[in-house]
């Protein structure tokens, strides 16, 4: 294969795997967040901040790939 | 994304200026300049709407840093990193693009790994020398052991992936965002670009308080008691 179609299969893969673990960690931050809530409501406010925050922090891991993945294409 | 590059010669070695970007950030630091002198021009005890205002943002920061068991004496950093931040993300979404370069374009200076780098090496010097003018030595060697040893080995690593993480997540957030936005408006101009803009604005939010909450969390686990 040419090198431009070997760099948008790996530009591909990389923000495909890297979106795997960033879904999963946003997942399971959620789950915890909702078991937080259901079992004690007055806790909603605090959590749902310290929520974002993690969430945000799961998230930069799929915008790692997606600079690699952009990185890759822009070659 | 390119970006308005200047370079010039010095004595052999080329410096390269990212003339969009420079002028970004000084249109940030020009707002929150002006905007905090009109702030603070005439204080008084009982404040006017804009002190009552900036009171509650200060009272906000300083809300947090007694939450989360830091020192007030790092309020200064946290604020200005945070304010900085936010005008500087939210200048995205300003129809800054309206003036044409040649090459680049006017958006939030953010979008530029070089700024990131910056903030995040401003920050690693702020706790290391924090916790240098702390604990002294102990900063590095707790004690003299193996498990000491491996951990200040351990902890001289992050002193590299901390700052690294640091600019990656924020310009990577802010860069996304953009090329989002152009890539709806390929799809479906001016209509589909709308929602996005709008949680790019919550976006600027919430990355401009993870990057202070990180902020505190290093310069607290510098100047705490354990690590």
């Amino acid at each position: 294969m040419e090198q431009l179609q070997l760099a948008q299969l790996g530009s591909g893969i990389a923000i495909g795997f890297g979106a795997i673990g960033a879904g999963l960690g946003i997942g399971i931050a959620t789950k915890g967040l909702m078991d937080a809530i259901s079992r004690q409501p007055e806790v909603a406010g605090k959590a749902v901040g310290f929520f974002l925050v993690g969430a945000a922090l799961a998230e930069a891991c799929a915008l790692y790939a997606f600079i690699i993945a952009y990185l890759l294409m822009a070659k | 994304m390119e970006h308005w590059l200047y370079s010039i010669n010095l004595s052999g070695h080329t410096l390269t200026f990212n003339l969009d970007t420079i002028f970004t950030m000084w249109f940030a630091m020009i707002v929150i300049i002006i905007f905090s002198l009109l702030a603070t021009r005439k204080l008084s005890l009982v404040p006017n709407k804009l002190q009552a205002f900036c009171e509650g943002i200060m009272n906000f920061f300083w809300g947090i840093m007694g939450s989360m068991n830091t020192a007030k004496e790092h309020v200064p950093l946290i604020a200005s990193l945070f304010l900085f931040i936010v005008i500087a993300n939210l200048m995205g979404q300003l129809p800054l693009r309206i003036i044409h370069l040649k090459t680049g374009e006017l958006a939030s200076p953010t979008n530029d790994i070089n700024l990131t780098a910056g903030l995040a090496v401003i920050v690693l010097i702020y706790y290391v020398t924090a916790g240098i003018l702390k604990k002294g030595p102990k900063f590095f060697l707790h004690e003299l052991s193996f498990t000491g040893i491996v951990t200040m080995f351990v902890e001289i690593l992050e002193m590299v992936t901390r700052p690294l993480s640091l600019a990656i997540r924020l310009f990577a957030n802010i860069f996304a965002g953009e090329i989002l936005v152009s890539i709806a408006l390929g799809a479906f101009a001016y209509f589909a670009p709308l929602p996005i803009m709008l949680f790019e604005i919550f976006v600027a939010f919430v990355q401009a308080t993870v990057f202070m909450m990180l902020t505190i969390a290093y310069v607290s686990s510098a100047t705490g008691q354990e690590h």
